[in-house]
């Protein structure tokens, strides 16, 4: 009996052990990289460090379901490294007050169904994002929509916001307030279209795998392989094929930078970014990019904290050394940050940087200035000895947020004498400490919305949604009132530059670090692929492979 | 035997029980929740919560929470948007399985073969060598001997890919670095099981018997030497099958590990209860399939458990 049991189970291992020699899961399909080649299809690999999180257009939280969903969505315009175009749309008008906008649809449209793109589409995709029944993440996006703040938190009904199809092929948008980026913003996926018969038809499940949506952008989702990869294939039916030349784009997930680097090497992928422990070694082979990520230190200045003493906060910012904290933390990958509003975006026919130089502090640690704030500090706060003055330094509690802080608190311990003490947690419980404002200071960031100064500016609103910092200052949120209103795009963008300058030159409210960039690796054939900082990162709508 | 399995597996679905209670407590005692982000509002959040039904009390979300389980839905994830988490469990899972049956096979096979001719050797250069592996192979963390593996054969000689799993080329470096702490292991425990065997009396018999050495060593000293290994069978298979985040995500294979880790750092709090029953219910099961094997290969095992 047991002998035959033994046996028994001994073949059982035999044949598992056969199984295993043969296919891997998922691989009755043919292997797709084989599959193209020899064929003459123009196929680009880019990898992501995690798959997107999702394609429904209206959850997407992330730059990386955003980038995927430019690729598959006509919205009212495409944003194209800054430059908006008709997309969906062929034709606007903007009313006088600046706040009415009449989106005209082109002729012909079509989801990747069959379907007619029709105006409703675009309305009721934004009255999805708001509608709080679908709880989207992004929702603070349609806030600009006449009644969407209104909309989300359940005081009016869907119907009430300010979006309505005139006819078929003509949406009407009323804002808010008049915003000059507002066009840029049309070509957020998040105010893109969606279809009202699937969503009914899938639920929460719309979008979640490629036969589940329908798409009418430059190409359509044909696998998802969750976790795996994730093919688009070119839509012969977008009203602009004819500009679109690569027929497959592919998005890998392949968790570890370095593993996605060799497989550049050995060109199994296109695209992948360098980690900046390796920047050196890729230092002529690859270009840089903003991403538009803006870390900073957050300075906790509500009443009764130490930080709400004006000259110990200047006194952080002379003392910080940002070019050799950059060199340290990351290798010269990023760029050290000396205010608070990246320099490339845009403002009134130039760039923010062009237009309003300023350098509210030193690249290099000034430890005279420093000095003389921190002397008045320690008279106003009563304190003789510096090390007295003790301030938590709050932090994630990754490698790299490690590294960052133990520069700042060799910074700022040496260069002023005071003790600060790193905490580290994690990211999630760093959030919270933030909102609850159980923190002194805190390595964080932030990535813009739309190309404009008012969307780093927003957070430090005395009450703003996001300002953790207990900043209040009625000048700054006059201005930024005011410039909401401002219709002449010269004028608003002084009052946002003015703002700017009060909130480092006058209050010095944080310290700016860095300006993230990614060091991208491309294959050396790939043509017209580009990268922006706000919305998306890559774009591969216009890109060509060489012969 | 009949009413011990049912014994155990009765016992099993208490302990699976208990856990789930327990860790879905636990979650939610974890610093942060799991729609905080750098942009969350006050009033998303609202909807959000109501969205997954957590604007209710606890209980009560305890209670529906357990009814979904018991019909086997465990769920919506919430970090990825419309998935759930038997979807997300069914799509890794199997990538995950494919990887740790064959480092298994590797291990066992190899380890098995080092540990008994390295017990057939004894004190001899071959020993040595076996022992240098295993030694090799327990102190060496699989990051660094994935890396090596993938550095050697993917980069410089290229001779195998260096990550993805899409054919059985793929596999290889993987299934290498996976199991070779496991091969280690086994190789250490079969040589000094083996050890202990070929000094046995029953060793002695057999050969007055006449028998030859490798009829021996086939029938006699490998089937005694062989129990410590099952032991350590259960808790290998359920932690090699369901999945190990470093070597996945080396070799960019989708499988469950990173879920382990994200799903905490993210909070999902559908996900890691989900992990955890499936992971926890894997575990209890190869236990249990080890139990009874045991007691196959093992005749005393069995027969100690009945009353005379």
């Amino acid at each position: 009996m047991k002998k035959r049991l033994l046996a028994a189970l001994l073949s059982a291992a035999m044949v598992v052990t056969m199984f295993a020699g043969c296919g891997t899961p998922g691989s009755k399909k043919s292997d797709d990289s084989s599959e193209t080649e020899g064929t003459g299809k123009k196929r680009v690999t880019y990898t992501l460090r995690e798959d997107i999180p999702s394609a429904d257009p209206q959850n997407s939280n992330s730059i990386s379901s955003a980038s995927a969903n430019i690729h598959m969505l006509a919205c009212l315009t495409r944003n194209v490294e800054g430059e908006v175009r008709g997309d969906a749309a062929e034709s606007w008008e903007v009313s006088d007050d600046g706040l009415v906008y009449t989106f005209h649809l082109r002729d012909g449209l079509k989801w990747s169904d069959g379907v007619d793109v029709t105006a409703d589409d675009y309305v009721y995709g934004m009255q999805r994002l708001m509608d709080p029944a679908e709880a989207c993440d992004y929702a603070f996006i349609g806030y600009i929509l006449k009644n969407g703040a209104a909309v989300n938190n359940g005081e009016v009904s869907v119907e009430e916001l300010g979006v309505k199809a005139l006819d078929d092929k003509t949406v009407e948008i009323t804002l808010e307030h008049p915003a000059v980026y507002f066009e840029s913003m049309a070509s957020m996926c998040a105010l893109g279209p969606a279809r009202r018969d699937l969503v009914e038809k899938y639920g929460k499940e719309y979008a979640a795998d490629p036969e589940k949506a329908a798409y009418n952008g430059p190409f359509t989702m044909t696998e998802w392989k969750h976790g795996d990869q994730l093919v688009m294939t070119k839509n012969p039916d977008y009203w602009d094929a004819d500009s679109v030349k690569l027929d497959e784009i592919c998005i890998k997930t392949v968790a570890d930078a370095k593993t996605a680097v060799a497989m550049w090497e050995n060109g199994e992928v296109d695209i992948t970014i360098v980690p900046t422990e390796m920047t050196e070694q890729y230092a002529d082979d690859s270009e840089f990019y903003f991403t538009g990520a803006d870390d900073y230190i957050m300075l906790n200045q509500s009443e009764g904290k130490l930080l709400a003493n004006k000259n110990l906060r200047f006194a952080l910012n002379y003392a910080i050394n940002r070019s050799e904290y950059n060199t340290l933390v990351n290798n010269d990958v990023y760029e050290p940050a000396q205010r608070l509003v990246l320099p490339n975006v845009t403002a009134a026919d130039s760039t923010y940087g062009e237009r309003y130089p300023y350098e509210p502090f030193p690249l290099e640690n000034d430890d005279a200035k420093a000095k003389e704030y921190l002397a008045a500090a320690m008279s106003e706060l009563g304190v003789s000895n510096a090390a007295d003055i003790k301030l938590e330094l709050l932090t994630t509690d990754t490698e790299g947020a490690k590294k960052q802080a133990e520069v700042l608190q060799e910074q700022f311990q040496k260069n002023l004498g005071i003790t600060v003490e790193i905490k580290q947690v994690t990211y999630k419980q760093r959030l919270e400490m933030e909102q609850t404002k159980e923190y002194d200071m805190v390595v964080t960031g932030w990535v813009p919305d739309y190309s404009d100064a008012y969307s780093y500016l927003e957070l430090w609103i005395s009450d703003g949604q996001y300002n953790h910092s207990g900043y209040n200052n009625p000048r700054y949120d006059e201005l930024l009132e005011a410039s909401q209103f401002e219709t002449d795009a010269a004028k608003r963008q002084d009052m946002l530059f003015e703002a700017e300058q009060i909130f480092l030159g006058e209050d010095s409210a944080l310290v700016p670090l860095q300006l993230r960039r990614d060091q991208y690796l491309v294959n050396p054939k790939l043509e017209n692929f580009n990268v922006y900082f706000v919305g998306y990162d890559f774009n591969l709508v216009y890109a060509d492979l060489a012969e | 035997m009949a009413k011990y399995i049912a014994k155990r597996v009765l016992l099993a679905i208490v302990t699976l029980f208990v856990l789930t209670s327990v860790v879905f407590v636990l979650v939610r005692l974890m610093p942060g929740d799991p729609f905080s982000s750098d942009k969350m509002t006050p009033e998303i959040r609202a909807n959000l919560e109501a969205y997954y039904g957590m604007d209710k009390p606890l209980p009560v979300q305890y209670i529906t929470y357990m009814k979904n389980v018991l019909h086997g839905d465990l769920g919506y994830s919430m970090k990825y948007e419309g998935r759930t988490v038997n979807q997300i469990i069914a799509e890794s899972f199997p990538y995950s399985a494919d990887l740790g049956i064959r480092s298994l096979c590797f291990a066992l096979f190899f380890g098995l073969i080092l540990g008994i001719i390295a017990a057939l050797n004894r004190g001899k250069k071959l020993d040595f060598f076996c022992i240098l592996i295993a030694i090799i192979g327990t102190s060496m963390p699989d990051f660094i001997m994935g890396s090596v593996l993938q550095y050697f054969f993917g980069i410089k000689w290229k001779i195998l890919p260096v990550a993805q799993y899409t054919s059985f080329k793929h596999t290889i470096l993987p299934s290498i670095a996976v199991g070779f702490y496991t091969l280690a292991s086994v190789s250490r425990l079969m040589r000094s099981s083996m050890l202990e065997v070929v000094t046995s009396d029953y060793t002695k018999t057999a050969k007055a018997k006449g028998l030859s050495d490798l009829r021996i060593t086939i029938k006699h000293q490998i089937r005694n030497a062989i129990t410590p290994i099952i032991t350590i069978m259960g808790p290998t298979v359920a932690s090699v099958l369901t999945g190990t985040f470093v070597i996945e995500a080396l070799f960019a294979i989708p499988g469950m590990g990173k879920h382990y880790v994200d799903s905490i750092n993210m909070n999902d709090y559908t996900l890691v209860l989900g992990m955890t029953i499936f992971y926890g219910a894997f575990l209890i099961i190869a236990i249990l399939v080890v139990d009874i094997l045991y007691g196959i290969v093992d005749p005393r095992i069995r027969l100690s458990g009945k009353k005379r």
